[in-house]
């Protein structure tokens, strides 16, 4: 007894001395914070206007790290270098390094530089971060679980991306109100978004019925995400003739792309007459539907719907709902608001998408952006004496 | 037509039927040959498709039995065979072993039929191939075709299935090749065939389903009949497509059904044998068999011709000899040798003439002797008139001398005086038979009958109305527009005289004297027609030889002389005559008569004598 009790002791002090020692490592400052992005800035001048969303958030990122400070409207105020970054070179489309702003209001980050390369394949980004050549880079959700596997360090934020399913004003094969409704209905009941979550995104994300997510509203549960094939074949053969839905998909999206063609599948088990088409961003095919990725730019559940509603409606053709909640509006009225928009199913919202991010083993003291925030790279510090890789976000 | 002619033209339609029969059989036996040929063609290339299905159909079900048997499919049977097994960590699996594998299609299925994960249709995960797991003994079945969904629509795959098991649970793997264009190519053709599928994956015949090694075949729309037909009765045909008018442009499909795992029709595999060299070959063929033909035909009309003249050589002298007689030569012989029909024929014609001639001189000479006697009886019958008064005269001159009667002088002087009347009888009698002996040849001119008719019948009007004796009435019907014809118109005029006369001799109570001119084929006719007593068919028969009459006066020799100038002027002459009511004589003139005339023939044997 005396035994088991000098043993339970003696692990009992190793448990509270080594452990701190491990955990409770002190912040180390220097180094170069090596990440990679696939998307490739042309130019840095605010004037310049970016060709895809990639692009654009990658620019709003590095303005984020060198600007003092951002607007709510998304504007940055301050001079080049008034960030906790300056520029020392720039390569345009390829790569960027900066160094720590020793006067930044907020303090001197960690590192000493961020060596930002741009334009590189999701594959080398998987394949350096492995090699140790990398410290962050983006990574698609659906590939998060295979790189998990292979090794990767992998950090997630909370959902903030919608993939939903749009249907245009101007669609083609419907010019019906009811009909559209109908129809609308019919594909979502239509639609088995487990399958999606569970086998395309390989179990990262989480389905959805509602335009927030359910970590921001907390009523996401209450809209239902179960597929009922039999109820969309019987909506479906209310319509007569029954057209054929056109889906545009981003041809540079491989995750919309299988969603789109597993939709389409779901639709013809369903009896549903669909087809995916890509939509390159400079093609504009007559569609009836497209499958679009928004991101959530607010941690407001409010501002987040609002403007949600706002991108969804751009791209709709008309708008979904006349007036926009207030910021301090209630979990009720928010919900009522999904109701309303959700109602004549022009939207079909489909599954909630993490951020996911891989950091290499000496990454410390990162944290997954919140909706709208930028990468913390000011806040990361590089654990330049450990390299083990047994420490996972 | 001639003999000869007929003869030759005999002889080239058999040996243009021979030829044409001759072209027919080697056109008929080429064609034969050569659909034996395509057929061959068309064996050997079915023979080979069915090989190399099934030798694609094994390797295709060796693959797959390869990836069952691969390590990672049994580490994912045994993750599977585990309660609460995750499959969504398998979804992709098939893409990279279907590529490592080289397939088209591969699909690893649950226990209970779900796709775990699809090649062809990766977003198909989940639902379920039922047929998979109905009992087959998938090792055994091999390779065999089915439809397969894939995401660019249903395709056409040799597929095959095999089985891991773990525990109770299997794993089924599916996987295929596609049946396309790539199978197509494959195929080694000969430059004159072609290959084409036609996949039969939608309820209807559609265009873009049949194909060719380079994509979708051209004018598919041809095929749609024999695609229908064989959906009817899935059995090999053979049906030949006409791409133009040209028959070569033209191709013989052999069509075998491709049938899948439950009988039900998939696809249609065509061969076609294009036809442009066999019928190229067969024109040649049928060029040359023209051209022999035709040599073979101008040698054949040269021997013909040759046999024809051959042939018909005796006969012609036949006929030329014949010519002869009819036209009087009775001594035309025949010279032909030889002892067949035409020698014997000539023999025989060399006979009848000699015959007829000896004949003909017997009957000269009775017909001679019968005139003779004839001549003299009416000679006699018509000296025996005058001299018998004559003889009574001097008789009773003589009397009234020996009586020395002085009435001597007057007897004297009546009876020199009766003498001399009979004496000039006696002349009058020898000078008719003179005049009949001595008829003119005729003198031919243009000469209109009508108007010679018209003549004669208003020279003997006065005595058709002649006090003392029953008129007669004449009607004329002669045609206007009668055709000028060469003749003699006093010796006509004669010859319608004495028609005319005889028609009043025959009609002593009076009646109807008909005369008639019309046009015929080549010449005028004339119809003299009384209603006297008419003649009997035995008067009818002599009535124109000459010294013979009916009547009790008359010389016999009117008639004979109307017949007389008719055949010297190549006309001729018939009568017709029933007792008792009528007599009828037609005369037919030519236009213009260049011949000679004629020696009329002395015996009548018919009624109407063609002169």
């Amino acid at each position: 007894m005396l035994r088991r009790l000098a043993a339970t002791s003696l692990a009992i002090v190793f448990l509270l001395v080594a452990l701190p020692a491990r955990t409770a490592r002190r912040p180390q400052y220097g180094g170069t914070l090596r990440v990679e992005i696939g998307a490739a800035v042309a130019s840095l001048d605010p004037g310049v206007s970016t060709i895809t969303p990639d692009q654009a958030f990658a620019k709003s990122q590095i303005d984020s790290l060198i600007y003092e400070s951002r607007d709510p409207d998304g504007s940055f105020n301050g001079d080049v270098g008034s960030g906790p970054f300056k520029i020392l070179s720039w390569q345009p489309g390829k790569q960027l390094t900066l160094q720590a702003n020793e006067k930044f209001r907020d303090g001197r980050s960690f590192v000493d530089s961020v060596e930002i390369t741009m334009g590189r394949s999701l594959r080398d980004r998987l394949l350096d971060l492995e090699l140790n050549k990398s410290d962050l880079t983006g990574i698609p959700a659906q590939e998060a679980r295979h790189a998990a596997e292979s090794g990767v360090r992998v950090s997630q934020s909370q959902p903030d991306e919608l993939l939903a399913l749009v249907f245009l004003d101007d669609r083609p094969a419907i010019n019906k109100t009811r009909a559209r409704e109908i129809i609308g209905q019919a594909v979502s009941l239509s639609i088995d978004r487990a399958a999606v979550v569970n086998f395309l995104l390989q179990k990262v994300g989480e389905p959805t019925g509602a335009l927030l997510p359910q970590w921001s509203s907390g009523t996401s549960f209450l809209f239902s995400t179960a597929g009922d094939v039999p109820r969309a074949k019987e909506l479906w053969s209310q319509i007569t003739p029954s057209p054929n839905i056109v889906l545009g998909y981003d041809s540079a999206d491989a995750l919309e792309q299988s969603v789109a063609e597993r939709i389409v599948v779901n639709a013809k088990e369903a009896g549903i007459s669909m087809t995916a088409v890509a939509n390159p961003a400079n093609k504009s095919p007559k569609l009836d539907a497209r499958l679009v990725r928004l991101p959530m730019l607010s941690p407001n559940p409010a501002n987040a719907l609002n403007e949600i509603l706002q991108n969804f409606s751009s791209l709709a053709g008309s708008a979904l709902i006349p007036s926009t909640l207030p910021e301090s509006s209630s979990p009720e009225d928010i919900y009522k608001r999904e109701r309303e928009a959700l109602g004549s199913y022009r939207i079909v919202p489909l599954v909630w998408l993490p951020q996911v991010y891989g950091l290499s083993a000496r990454v410390r003291n990162w944290t997954a952006p919140a909706p709208g925030q930028a990468w913390p790279l000011a806040d990361v510090w590089l654990d330049t004496n450990d390299k083990s890789s047994d420490l996972k976000d | 037509m001639t003999f000869r002619s007929k003869l030759f033209l005999n002889f080239m339609i058999a040996l243009l039927l021979a030829v044409g029969l001759v072209a027919a059989g080697v056109t008929v036996v080429t064609r034969r040959v050569f659909d034996q040929m395509n057929a061959e063609h068309t064996d050997a290339m079915v023979a080979q498709f069915q090989r190399e299905f099934e030798r694609r159909g094994q390797d295709v079900a060796h693959r797959v039995k390869a990836i069952a048997e691969e390590e990672a499919t049994t580490r994912m049977a045994v993750d599977l065979s585990r309660p609460n097994a995750d499959v969504s960590v398998y979804v992709h699996d098939a893409r990279g072993v279907s590529s490592s594998h080289q397939l088209d299609f591969l699909d690893f299925v649950g226990n209970d039929g779900a796709i775990i994960s699809s090649e062809e249709y990766p977003a198909r995960f989940g639902y379920k191939l039922t047929w998979v797991t109905q009992p087959d003994d998938w090792a055994m079945r091999g390779a065999f075709l089915m439809k397969v969904e894939t995401d660019q629509g249903p395709a056409l795959g040799l597929m095959a299935v095999s089985t891991v098991r773990v525990g109770d649970r299997d794993l089924y793997v599916v996987g295929g090749e596609r049946l396309g264009k790539e199978f197509l190519e494959s195929l080694v053709l000969p430059a004159d065939m072609r290959a084409l599928l036609y996949l039969n994956l939608d309820p209807d015949f559609q265009e873009v389903n049949l194909i060719d090694k380079k994509g979708p075949a051209a004018d598919a729309d041809r095929f749609q009949p024999l695609v229908q037909k064989i959906e009817g009765d899935p059995v090999e045909q053979t049906e030949r497509i006409s791409w133009g008018f040209d028959p070569s442009n033209s191709e013989v499909f052999h069509a075998l059904p491709l049938p899948g795992r439950q009988k039900e029709l998939l696809g249609v595999l065509f061969v076609g044998s294009s036809q442009g060299e066999v019928v190229s070959l067969e024109r040649r063929i049928r060029w040359l068999a023209l051209g022999v033909g035709a040599v073979g035909l101008l040698l054949g009309l040269l021997l013909s011709w040759w046999g024809a003249a051959r042939v018909t050589r005796p006969v012609q002298k036949l006929v030329t000899a014949s010519r002869e007689v009819s036209q009087g030569n009775w001594n035309a012989r025949v010279d032909v040798r030889g002892s067949d029909e035409i020698g014997q024929l000539a023999k025989s014609f060399n006979q009848m003439t000699s015959q007829l001639v000896e004949q003909r001189e017997r009957l000269v000479q009775v017909e001679r002797v019968a005139a003779w006697r004839e001549l003299a009886r009416r000679l006699a019958h018509e000296l025996k008139n005058p001299l018998f008064p004559l003889q009574t005269t001097v008789e009773n001159l003589q009397r009234a001398r020996e009586q020395n009667s002085g009435q001597f002088d007057e007897v004297f002087r009546e009876s020199t005086g009766i003498m001399l009347s009979e004496i000039e009888n006696l002349k009058a009698i020898v000078s008719r038979f003179s005049d009949f002996a001595k008829m003119p040849q005729p003198e031919l001119a243009p000469v209109n009958l009508n108007e010679i008719v018209r003549n004669v019948v208003k020279l003997f009007e006065p005595q058709f109305g002649a006090v003392g004796r029953p008129p007669i009435t004449p009607e004329l019907h002669l045609e206007e527009n009668l055709p000028i014809i060469q003749a003699d118109a006093t010796l006509l005029h004669r010859a319608i005289e004495n028609l005319i006369l005889n028609a009043m001799d025959a009609m002593p109570a009076g009646g109807v004297l008909m005369l008639r001119t019309q046009t015929i084929g080549g010449g005028v006719s004339l119809e003299v027609s009384d209603t006297g007593t008419g003649l009997t068919p035995e008067e009818s028969e002599r009535i124109f030889t000459p010294y013979y009459t009916s009547k009790q006066h008359g010389s016999g020799l009117g008639l004979a002389i109307v017949q007389a100038i008719v055949a010297d002027h190549g006309g001729r002459i018939s009568v017709e005559s029933e007792s008792g009511v009528g007599t009828s004589f037609h005369i037919e003139l030519p236009a213009s008569h260049p011949h000679k005339p004629q020696v009329f023939p002395m015996v009548f044997e018919k009624k109407e004598v063609e002169v």
